[in-house]
């Protein structure tokens, strides 16, 4: 049966497939061309910088699968580094407990999200776009703007730098959250429902499934992964800033839309996900190294250019597929390859 | 005699395999107000869309004052003097009543120049010609919905239509709101224009019409004068209805049950004021097929989402199997075993996008899948099983549901359901859109499920059904339950009688 035959064409064509050869690609140019892009330190360095965006991709996946959308994650990383300054600075809490008391933060901001968006039934866009403004606002407040938060404990700062088994603690941190999110929606029943819910709120509803308690998870986890974030982030770069994870948040929406999700929610993958992170990762940290454009000084505009332009390709792909494959198919069938307009 | 307004010969329309309108003939006078019966489905809706331009026919002639029209448009409707009144009005609602009357009204002036006070007086003048007390300038999302229909009725009015076509002008409106409509209706008989008129209330009809035309199954089954020329009744509401139902028991239906069980669901004075649903009383048993019948928007659905739990009930007590039961979401209505197969298949019965294995697990997750842990093997199980048992034609449980013909998806649907193993079934219009054979087979399969020992609810429009399906047939109207069928008293004459009668 045809069958058969297109669904062999279809795993060759599945969007994390094709993604696979992007990232194929970008690794063999920039192997070949970028400045001591394939060392082992390179490799570490890639790694610490996109873990913190990589935890928020992942954690905005399950969202945009349930047909949402989280803006806040940026704002509220910046909010829970600051809180983390203000707990260990001024209020003069040990490390351990300011940290759980950020991560407590970051869960309580998810779940006033998600009250919103389930209980008050608005709009997700509406309601993190608030929060976004919200979140950053109370940061900024909180350090008037200026204050930066250094001298952390030495062996919080320490993480940053840490390995375990000789692989950087970000990895793990990394791996920690693919392994999570990867379980809770392909293996669970609520990863189901998110799926099922991004296809059809209704639909879910008639099933005799709790849209709203459903719904109300991945914004509360994408809460605490942007707290988790947050004290990555705070180690890496040794200060607190209300600043912090300005723009996150678009980064991780282009990771997790160029993973293969659907921004209309339904379809997705937590490997696409990852993949769509790694792709921006080598090509942030790639392209900088190429002689042309380190010399021009322009690696980050040049960086934010391509990650654009990845995007959009990549959602334009199967469309301009189909529009040549129907040309070939009219071709073939010796019709014009345009419809004439009719005159009246 | 002069040209008729109006005149359909043979109009025929079909919609993929089904025939809505098989050779309709229909004519309009002008000074005339006819009216169109016919039960639901029976091609009158389908047949205003063929006259105001949104469908055009397959096959028959269509003649506008004399003059044959092909590809009619709704524009062209309009320029040749036909206005519809729809049951809900469609104006806009953030605009004044004026700034509507103008948008049908006017033509683009140059540079899109609006006359303002030319619109106001112009309205102000169609609404007083209607005896509508609505000031011109009133956002129409500010007016009740009879006072809606009276601005459509002044657009219609406004743009000299000689052909006003109503669909069901009083479903909302009060008494005295209604004979506000009469007079206008006569009014407009008397100025020279023809009235088609719709409605379900029979006394309406004696109390308007000049003419009535049958429709049945797509079919145009007999034009009758209302009165004699001497001013005499000469049809009868039995008579209408015997015209309006008058067709055998045709298809084959499974040996109807013996002997019921025990009482598995008891209401007593259920009322849900969101839900249109007052004061309903009702006994299912164990093994029994209950039909419940009535018209379109007669609170058959809402009830079914009552006890869904989809709109809870305000009062009223529900008994589940002995036990007094509050439900309050469809969650716990799935938990206490009742089961839900919704009217609206591709909206709330299916998830088209989503393999039908995962379709029929929605509802048992909590039991397939102990603990939240998808288990791959065992939901590809329950989706060949149910494959197997109802006859679903489909490629394997991995086919996307909106992959199956309408009968197919419909038994997925069913199976998601049947899976829960609940104690009470309802089913809202089981085979609507549903291919013949399919139909019969879902009618087999729900006799089946009866005799297993599950209590049905089964809504349905379709009358050889309600009557070949069901041991017993309740018939809602206006939200209440108004009559309780069994035996040789329960016939499509009886049937009809309780869905369309005023008490």
């Amino acid at each position: 049966m045809a069958h058969a035959n297109r669904s062999l064409k279809n795993i060759l064509l599945r969007h994390e497939v094709l993604l696979l050869l992007v990232l194929g690609c970008e690794i063999a140019y920039f192997l070949g061309f970028a400045r001591n892009f394939g060392t082992a330190d390179n490799l570490t360095n890639i790694i610490r910088h996109s873990a913190e965006i990589g935890l928020l991709a992942l954690a905005m996946m399950p969202v945009i699968v349930t047909g949402g959308i989280d803006l806040s994650i940026g704002s509220l990383m910046g909010l829970c580094a600051v809180l983390f300054g203000v707990l260990t600075h001024d209020a003069h809490m040990a490390t351990l407990p300011a940290a759980a008391v950020t991560l407590a933060v970051g869960l309580a901001a998810g779940a006033f999200n998600a009250l919103l968006i389930t209980a008050l039934r608005l709009p997700p866009l509406i309601v993190t776009l608030g929060t976004y403004s919200l979140f950053r606002g109370l940061a900024e407040a909180v350090t008037q703007g200026t204050k930066t938060y250094r001298d952390f404990d030495p062996s919080f700062l320490s993480l940053g730098e840490a390995r375990w088994l000789g692989v950087p603690f970000q990895a793990w941190c990394l791996i920690g959250g693919a392994l999570f999110y990867g379980v809770l929606v392909h293996a669970t029943t609520l990863g189901r429902s998110f799926r099922s819910i991004g296809f059809s709120p209704e639909g879910t509803r008639y099933a005799g499934i709790s849209v709203q308690k459903r719904t109300a998870l991945p914004y509360l986890l994408s809460g605490l992964v942007a707290a988790v974030a947050a004290l990555l982030f705070t180690a890496r770069l040794r200060q607190a800033r209300a600043d912090a994870g300005t723009g996150y948040e678009l980064l991780a929406i282009t990771a997790v839309v160029l993973g293969g999700t659907s921004i209309f929610g339904g379809t997705g993958s937590v490997y696409g996900t990852l993949a769509g992170i790694a792709a921006i990762a080598v090509l942030n940290n790639g392209i900088g190294r190429v002689p042309l454009v380190l010399k021009a000084g322009i690696g980050s505009e040049l960086a934010a250019l391509c990650t654009g332009a990845l995007l959009l390709i990549a959602l334009a792909a199967p469309g301009i597929g189909r529009i040549l494959s129907n040309l070939g198919q009219r071709r073939a069938a010796g019709a014009p390859s345009a419809p004439k307009l009719e005159k009246n | 005699m002069t040209e008729p307004l109006l005149r359909l010969s043979q109009i025929s329309k079909s919609f993929g395999a089904v025939r809505a309108l098989k050779g309709v003939s229909f004519e309009l006078h002008p000074g005339e107000v006819h009216a169109l019966l016919g039960e639901n489905g029976a091609g009158k809706s389908t047949l205003i869309k063929v006259v105001t331009g949104a469908h055009t026919p397959d096959g028959g002639l269509l003649e506008i004052s004399g003059q044959a029209v092909h590809n009619l448009t709704p524009t062209r409707a309009q320029a040749l003097g036909i206005a519809c009144i729809y049951q809900q009005p469609a104006l806009f609602p953030d605009l004044s009543v004026s700034e509507n009357i103008g948008l049908r009204l006017e033509s683009p002036a140059v540079w899109g120049r609006v006359y303002w006070r030319q619109r106001r007086e112009k309205a102000m003048s169609l609404l007083k010609r209607i005896g509508a007390d609505i000031h011109p300038e009133t956002l129409v999302n500010r007016l009740s919905m009879p006072e809606q229909q009276l601005v459509e009725i002044a657009c219609a009015l406004g743009s000299g239509a000689r052909t006003v076509i109503m669909d069901e002008p009083t479903a909302s409106l009060t008494r005295s709101e209604q004979e506000l409509l009469f007079a206008v209706v006569r009014d407009l008989r008397a100025s020279g224009a023809g009235v088609v008129y719709i409605s379900h209330r029979l006394e309406e009809i004696f109390a308007l019409a000049d003419r009535v035309t049958v429709l049945r199954d797509g079919e145009s089954i007999c034009t009758r004068p209302v009165r004699s020329d001497s001013g005499e009744m000469q049809l009868s509401e039995e008579e209408l209805i015997q015209l309006m139902v008058g067709r055998e028991v045709s298809a084959i239906y499974p040996p109807k049950g013996r002997s019921p069980g025990e009482t598995v669901l008891e209401l007593k004075n259920v009322s849900c004021a969101a839900g249109n649903v007052s004061e309903v009383s009702l006994t299912v048993r164990a093994g029994e097929v209950v039909g419940l019948a009535g018209l379109v928007g007669a609170g058959r659905t809402e009830l079914a989402r009552v006890l869904f739990g989809i709109t809870p009930a305000d009062s009223g007590s529900v008994r589940l199997n002995g036990k007094d039961v509050r439900i309050q979401s469809p969650r716990q209505a799935v938990e206490l075993g009742i089961a839900y197969v919704p009217e609206d298949r591709r909206r709330h019965g299916v998830i088209l996008q989503m393999p039908i294995a995962q379709n029929m697990s929605m509802a048992v997750h909590p039991k397939l899948f102990p603990g939240k842990w998808l288990r791959f093997g065992a939901e590809k199980a329950l989706g060949l099983r149910f494959i197997q048992e109802l006859g679903i034609k489909a490629y394997g449980p991995e086919a996307p549901g909106g992959s199956l013909s309408g009968g197919n998806q419909q038994k997925v649907s069913l199976a998601r359901w049947l899976a829960t193993e609940p104690k009470l079934l309802i089913l809202d219009e089981p085979t609507q859109g549903v291919d013949v054979g399919a139909k019969s087979e879902i009618h087999r399969i729900i006799r089946n499920l009866a005799e297993q020992g599950l209590a049905v609810v089964m809504i349905s429009s379709d009358l050889p059904e309600v009557l070949g399906m069901s041991d017993r047939i309740c018939v809602m109207r206006g939200g209440r339950l108004v009559a309780s069928l069994e035996g040789v008293d329960a016939t499509a004459d009886s049937i009809m009688a309780a869905a369309l009668k005023a008490h």
